[in-house]
């Protein structure tokens, strides 16, 4: 009795073209959602094939450095490989064996949260033999180095996600972490954020959950499915508490330090859940785990270009603001339903950077106009003044590549100049 | 129990930590305490913000303070009153989702009920939001980072809505935040800073639950000053402590970290005698026995043992900081007073009163009275003397005499008839910490005359309260 994969019916159209193209082997992703009750895949992505090279393991390592993972929102994960070769079917087996425990244990690696019990470790393996289109699908427990294959069902079904749930949350972010002393360099910034992160994802994950306002049982079932067709979104809101930090000592109030760092604004975040009788737990664990991988994925790639500009300015300006990327979501080309990948967009990114990125990662044709950026805005600092009291002031208007500037989202721009202003009251306390 | 006063129902308590987070960006001291202050200032506006959540302990209830008392299940609105709020609070450890499906109505009686909130914050918000903006600093300069423990107190009345508990709760946070940033500035030398605490006080009647903020980590005695203050301001008499780290009130749905039970006497029934009242042990102390702490003393250390309880009794009121001595420390004390041998430490040898009155005073700093009678006999007599002792003093009384050592806790005296019945705390239990147990066989029980051997010669040791605040 293996675990049976429900598998959207695009996703047999997509292997079909891969096997054939000429090349051998072809290695991918198998995108979806695990429960204990049933499997889910939703999307294959092919590893992107870099000119000769051929199905190796950093081959993978390079399609996966967490671009993918990054670009799939909460309840969406890699869940599978498969492979497209007439090569023998145990090797391929084996190969497959390789590829899998090595993805997985990269992608767990990054994640700042702990396993919970009720979390599947059970991931699939997909051989398909291009000549004869032979499938054999396979499962291995990713926890258990020694774990050996074990038959599964392999089933394809139309209109699988057409049905799907969204769990989304608005959240703001507000870190205030100190530099350590004499050692200001990003690399270092990078260490005191990741611990940072650390402590916030804590709290994230120790807080309280409420779905369209309630606060459900963990084994309630959420009703969904229960007509095709129809969008359902669940509005959740998260209660967050302090968590005392044991080890500090109660003495250890005042530290000297080389500086700050802070992290402020508001993130949106969204988790996907299937239709077959999902519970209430399972929501809330999805959407807090996008949350703090959304916020670190960010932070993330500021650090990145920060170190790959090598950015290093300590003379005269002691204070940098950087703007983390916002949101963006696509909507998978093939589906009726809800589900989208999303990904981060660069101010000095066009949306054409954007829609080559989907390709190359995820294979995915979008086109501009597909891309979904009204969750979250930009900033551009237009202006600032230096005032008799050490203040600055900032100036800033709403960049927005189809509106004019100080486009009429007036609200909207009063909380982000509230922002600003709480970000720079944070840095320059002094009064002199 | 609290008996806060007959017009409260319920006492709603709220707890919670806030993080209070700035960089100093110089020393000089003014700077410094402007930062501070500030701070303070955005943790007061966070209390009073839309984000501010209140989440009822072991229920499904959350309360947005700041929202007009907006709550979750639908069913409870901001004109529900306070005390109804109990059906939706589950005792055990399950998650509830919804009302007690036995609704009891609890008896009304004197004694106000606690609610526990917690003090939360939503991190969610509707959109439309701009993307998060990471700012960094180079300069070296001072971090402060601590978590402030917040915990107010609020008592509501019988007709006192959840709105009203609302505003109330948030003025006693904001309130708290203000008394929390005096003693932090107060407390401040160069770049040290000492972490403000709230302690909650039972004062008698009709002053109720007070909080006090008091830095963590400094004594007692160099708080004298404050609590001279704080004694001036509540019109409490200056010869008794209320307000010293030990006094602190005991909710009533915490447990006792140690185990040991307190004031099992509260669960008896006292008796009524004609024209007689009862004189009782003011304060709290714990029950200590036989067999306790992993210590076999049965058949030898009943005195031990009350005097075990009488200095828990010193230490809870706040008269002493040090631990309750066991009884290889008892021995010793006694040793270095010259009382008995060395080799006395890991004897079981009795002790009577007098070697009781010695150690109180050795270790404990304290003076104890002797009241010595040739036979169990006239202890009736001393009906008067006794009720004085707990009118006036208040302490557990160690007696001794024949073979046996006990506590008196107690007395039920007529002045009239002669009539006399003693509160005794038994220390020759040996079972487990079970008040059923202890109040239903008599181990904490009323005692008539003929409970003491009536030719035997008794003596009793009456501790004395310093007067000290």
């Amino acid at each position: 009795m293996g675990r049976g994969y429900i598998v959207q019916d695009d996703v047999e159209g997509y292997l079909s073209k891969l096997c054939e193209q000429k090349a051998d082997p072809v290695t991918g992703l198998l995108i979806g959602q695990s429960s204990t009750q049933r499997d889910f895949v939703v999307m294959a992505i092919r590893t992107p094939q870099k000119e000769e090279q051929t199905c190796t393991l950093l081959g993978f390592m390079f399609a996966i450095d967490f671009q993918v993972s990054r670009m799939l929102p909460g309840g969406l994960s890699v869940v599978g490989v498969f492979i497209i070769t007439d090569a023998d079917a145990k090797d391929a087996l084996t190969t497959l064996r390789q590829l899998l425990f090595a993805v997985e244990n990269l992608i767990s690696s990054e994640h700042l949260w702990d396993p919970a019990d009720d979390d599947v470790t059970d991931c699939v393996t997909l051989h398909i033999n291009p000549k004869t289109r032979k499938t054999v699908c396979r499962t291995f427990d990713i926890k258990d180095p020694k774990s050996v294959a074990k038959p599964a069902d392999w089933k394809y079904q139309s209109g699988l996600c057409s049905s799907w749930a969204t769990v989304s949350c608005s959240l703001n972010v507000d870190m205030l972490l100190p530099l350590p002393n004499n050692r200001t360099s990003t690399g270092n910034m990078e260490e005191c954020l990741k611990e940072g992160l650390k402590a916030w994802a804590h709290q994230i994950e120790s807080g309280l959950c409420l779905i369209d306002g309630k606060r459900l049982p963990e084994d309630s079932e959420l009703t969904v499915g229960q007509r095709r067709n129809v969008r359902q979104t669940y509005t959740t809101q998260l209660l967050i508490t302090t968590v005392r930090d044991e080890n500090k000592r109660l003495t250890d109030v005042i530290e000297q330090c080389g500086g700050s760092v802070s992290v402020t604004g508001a993130i949106h975040s969204r988790a996907y859940l299937h239709s077959n009788k999902p519970k209430a737990r399972l929501a809330e664990k999805l959407l807090k785990r996008d949350v703090v991988s959304t916020v670190a994925t960010r932070v993330q790639m500021m650090l990145e270009e920060l170190l790959a500009s090598d950015q290093e300015s300590k003379g005269s300006d002691p204070g940098d603001f950087f703007f983390l990327p916002p949101f963006l979501t696509v909507p998978l080309p093939f589906f009726s339903g809800p589900l989208c990948v999303c990904d981060y967009q660069f101010s000095d990114e066009g949306l054409s950077e954007v829609t080559e990125r989907l390709k190359e990662m995820l294979d995915i044709d979008a086109a501009e106009e597909d891309l979904d950026t009204r969750q979250e805005m930009t900033f551009e600092i237009t202006g600032c003044d230096i005032t008799p009291g050490g203040h600055r002031d900032m100036h800033a208007c709403v960049l927005c590549p189809d509106c004019p500037p100080f486009c009429c989202l007036g609200v909207a721009m009063a909380t982000a100049v509230a922002l600003l202003a709480t970000a720079a009251s944070m840095l320059y306390l002094n009064d002199i | 129990m609290v008996v806060v006063d007959s017009e409260t129902a319920t006492v709603l308590r709220v707890k919670g930590l806030l993080e209070f987070r700035c960089q100093l960006d110089s020393t000089d001291e003014q700077l410094v305490r402007n930062v501070i202050s500030r701070t303070f200032e955005t943790l007061r506006s966070q209390v009073k913000s839309e984000s501010c959540v209140l989440a009822v302990s072991d229920s499904p209830v959350i309360i947005w303070p700041n929202k007009d008392a907006y709550a979750t299940p639908e069913e409870i609105t901001p004109s529900t009153l306070c005390e109804d709020m109990h059906q939706w609070i589950q005792a055990d450890e399950q998650e509830s989702s919804g009302k007690k499906s036995s609704k009891k109505k609890s008896k009304k009686s004197s004694v106000a009920s606690v609610i526990n909130l917690r003090l939360m914050t939503e991190v969610t918000k509707p959109g439309p939001l701009s993307a998060p903006i990471l700012t960094k600093t180079v300069l070296k300069s001072h971090f402060v980072s601590v978590t402030l423990p917040l915990d107010c107190v609020v008592c509501t009345g019988r007709s006192d809505t959840i709105k009203d508990a609302c505003e109330q709760l948030i003025e006693a946070l904001t309130h708290q935040l203000c008394e929390m940033e005096k003693v932090t500035l107060q407390n401040m030398k160069g770049m040290t800073l000492l972490v403000p605490e709230p302690v909650h006080f039972l004062l008698p009647e009709p002053k109720g639950l007070v909080t006090v903020v008091y830095p963590v980590g400094v004594p007692d005695s160099q708080l004298v000053a404050q609590r001279k203050e704080l004694h001036q301001q509540f019109e409490l008499p200056d010869d008794r402590p209320y307000f010293r780290r030990a006094n602190a009130y005991h909710f009533p749905n915490e447990p006792y970290k140690d185990g040991y039970l307190r004031n099992p006497h509260l669960a008896l029934t006292h008796p009524t005698l004609d024209n007689g009242k009862v004189y009782l042990v003011q304060g709290i102390y714990s029950y200590h026995h036989y067999m306790q702490d992993r210590v076999d003393d049965n058949g030898w250390g009943c005195a031990y043992r009350s005097l075990q309880t009488i200095c828990s009794w010193f230490q809870q009121q706040g008269y002493v900081e040090l631990p309750v001595p066991t009884h290889k420390e008892i021995q010793q004390a006694l040793v270095d007073v010259g009382d008995k041998q060395a080799s006395f430490v890991g004897s079981r040898q009795w002790i009577g009163s007098i070697e009781v009155q010695a150690v109180l005073s050795h270790l404990l700093g304290l003076t104890s009275k002797i009241l010595f009678v040739s036979q169990g006999a006239e202890l009736a007599s001393k009906g008067r003397e006794l009720a004085n002792h707990f009118l006036t003093e208040g302490t557990p009384v160690m007696i001794g005499g024949g073979v046996l050592a006990h506590t008196i806790l107690g007395v039920a005296w007529s002045e009239t008839t002669g009539q006399i019945r003693y509160l005794i705390l038994d220390p020759h239990y040996t079972g487990a910490e079970d008040l059923q147990v202890i109040t239903d066989k008599g181990w904490c029980g009323w005692k008539g005359p003929d409970f003491w051997d009536q030719t035997a010669y008794y003596n009793l040791c009456l501790p004395q309260r310093p007067k000290v605040i």
